[in-house]
């Protein structure tokens, strides 16, 4: 092979090879991250995302965060340390939602017919947003780890307040007070029903006074922010381009 | 440099770098296979899915079963027992643009790994999530588990396998050793099925009430893990390309 032969015939075509590979690259890593990471998300805070009586103020608001952020930083320890992309948070959640949202249509809804307006998913953008932001910004990881992990448990309660609020409104129903979420989960009994499981709400009288929501973000973000540190380095290391030799 | 009339010929008569077709072809023989299945899901799964021991279920979801079985182990060898008959054994000797047409072959492969990997991973998965909040199991084999695990899986484990043959057999940039990221990518998601095994066995012996979150299932999320590895690969892929491609591009 001649050192001086070239892979292609013109500066033209190398432009056009390289931007070929940059289409192939991005949906390849679009929907393997968007596969390992929605494998992780449905079983580490699936049943909180799947149903809106399992939306409450305590597990839901500190799990869904806390066990997302982690494909994020991973993901941004590659586009933003390598490549200089602010994207990597968007893109895991963008892709997340995506495998998400056609579950919750075609199967929750198209197989076994739950109503999408008990089964759609959470909201993470908001999160996902300030994440990249921050990183962009700042070009730090302990920033973004402290700032935008604080930030991205602070805001999953508010990202989806418009969505949920109207479904946390009380109703009475053969004397008993209830959401309209749990009145959905009552019309829609499943093997995981909450009031079963109680996975949901579960805790002392105190809990209920007031400020549930916000211990709970903060928890969460707290948490996130040891999670970011962690799946940076995890990142780090699915990085790596080392061979293995033989002995 | 401008195209000239010999380089014109020569590109009319060699074959091209990326081939579209064959991606499409592959790309619509997963979207079409799994159309068909998710139709025939919602059919069979209710009219002969509910009752592991009524006949119905033997005639449609069993036999399904054992079809399948027979057709990925059969695909499996011919594949990949292909890809590695076939190897190149001069491959540090090919040219560079030859080297630079089988990078996009293996791309082509790695599009479709990405394609079986989210039917398998995403759809299939999150799918069974929703069959067994509804429909109590009595039996290991279940209409969503009969897709997930003994179809859905098995496609991807081919699909990752092959590719990371066809790259190990034809790219000289993977001669160096084997790529630890790219075992990861291929190996990680294949434990999942062996964890499957772990999976049906800790049903057996405890009531989970159909939770996803049960931390039985803490294997499975372990595994998707791996996927990340595919960071590795692009990143290993991304240098050599640009090796191949650097001083044209200047």
């Amino acid at each position: 092979m001649s050192a001086s032969q070239s892979a292609v015939r013109s500066r033209a075509e190398a432009v056009k090879v390289s931007r070929t590979f940059d289409w192939l690259i991005c949906f390849t890593l679009f929907f393997v991250v968007l596969g390992g990471y929605h494998i992780h998300y449905m079983l580490t805070g699936g049943d909180w995302d799947f149903w809106t009586d399992w939306k409450d103020r305590r597990l839901w608001v500190t799990v869904a965060p806390i066990v997302s952020i982690t494909f994020p930083a991973a993901v941004q320890a590659m586009l933003w340390w390598r490549y200089r992309l602010p994207f990597g948070a968007v893109l895991c959640i963008l892709g997340l939602l995506l495998g998400e949202w056609v579950n919750r249509y075609l199967n929750f809804w198209g197989w076994t017919y739950f109503p999408v307006n008990f089964v759609f998913p959470s909201n993470l953008m908001p999160g996902a947003i300030l994440l990249d932001v921050i990183l962009m910004l700042s070009g730090s990881m302990t920033a973004t780890a402290v700032l935008g992990g604080l930030a991205y448990g602070l805001v999953f309660y508010p990202g989806n307040w418009a969505i949920v609020g109207p479904l946390h409104v009380p109703v009475e129903y053969n004397g008993m007070m209830m959401t309209l979420a749990d009145l959905q989960g009552y019309h829609y009994v499943r093997t995981g029903t909450p009031e079963y499981i109680r996975m949901v709400e579960k805790g002392t009288l105190r809990t209920f006074g007031k400020d549930v929501a916000p211990v709970s973000a903060f928890f969460s973000g707290f948490v996130s922010i040891l999670i970011y540190f962690l799946w940076h380095f995890f990142g780090r290391w699915f990085n790596s381009t080392e061979f293995v030799k033989s002995a | 440099m401008a195209a000239t009339t010999e380089s014109v010929k020569t590109d009319a008569a060699e074959a091209p770098l990326l081939n579209v077709r064959n991606m499409l072809l592959g790309a619509s023989l997963y979207i079409v296979f799994y159309g068909w299945v998710r139709w025939y899901e919602g059919v069979y799964g209710w009219s002969a899915g509910l009752d592991s021991f009524a006949p119905e279920f033997e005639t449609y979801w069993m036999n399904f079963l054992y079809i399948e079985f027979v057709l990925e182990a059969s695909t499996a060898g011919i594949l990949w027992g292909y890809i590695w008959k076939t190897r190149d054994r001069k491959v540090m000797s090919i040219t560079p643009r030859e080297e630079l047409r089988r990078h996009f072959t293996h791309w082509v492969w790695l599009v479709m790994y990405a394609i079986a990997i989210y039917y398998g991973a995403s759809y299939f998965t999150e799918q069974d999530g929703t069959w067994h909040q509804t429909i109590v199991r009595d039996t290991d084999f279940t209409p969503s588990h009969i897709i997930e695990f003994y179809l859905s899986y098995p496609i991807y484990i081919i699909t990752g396998f092959a590719s990371f043959l066809y790259a190990k057999t034809r790219l000289p940039a993977y001669q160096q050793g084997m790529s630890l990221q790219y075992m990861v990518s291929v190996i990680g998601p294949f434990m999942i099925l062996p964890n499957v095994g772990l999976n049906e066995w800790g049903h057996t012996f405890w009531f989970m009430e159909e939770l996803f979150v049960a931390p039985l299932h803490y294997g499975f999320v372990f595994f998707g893990w791996a996927a990340l590895g595919v960071m590795g690969v692009v990143n290993t892929e991304v240098a050599s390309i640009s090796k191949l491609l650097k001083k044209d591009l200047a």
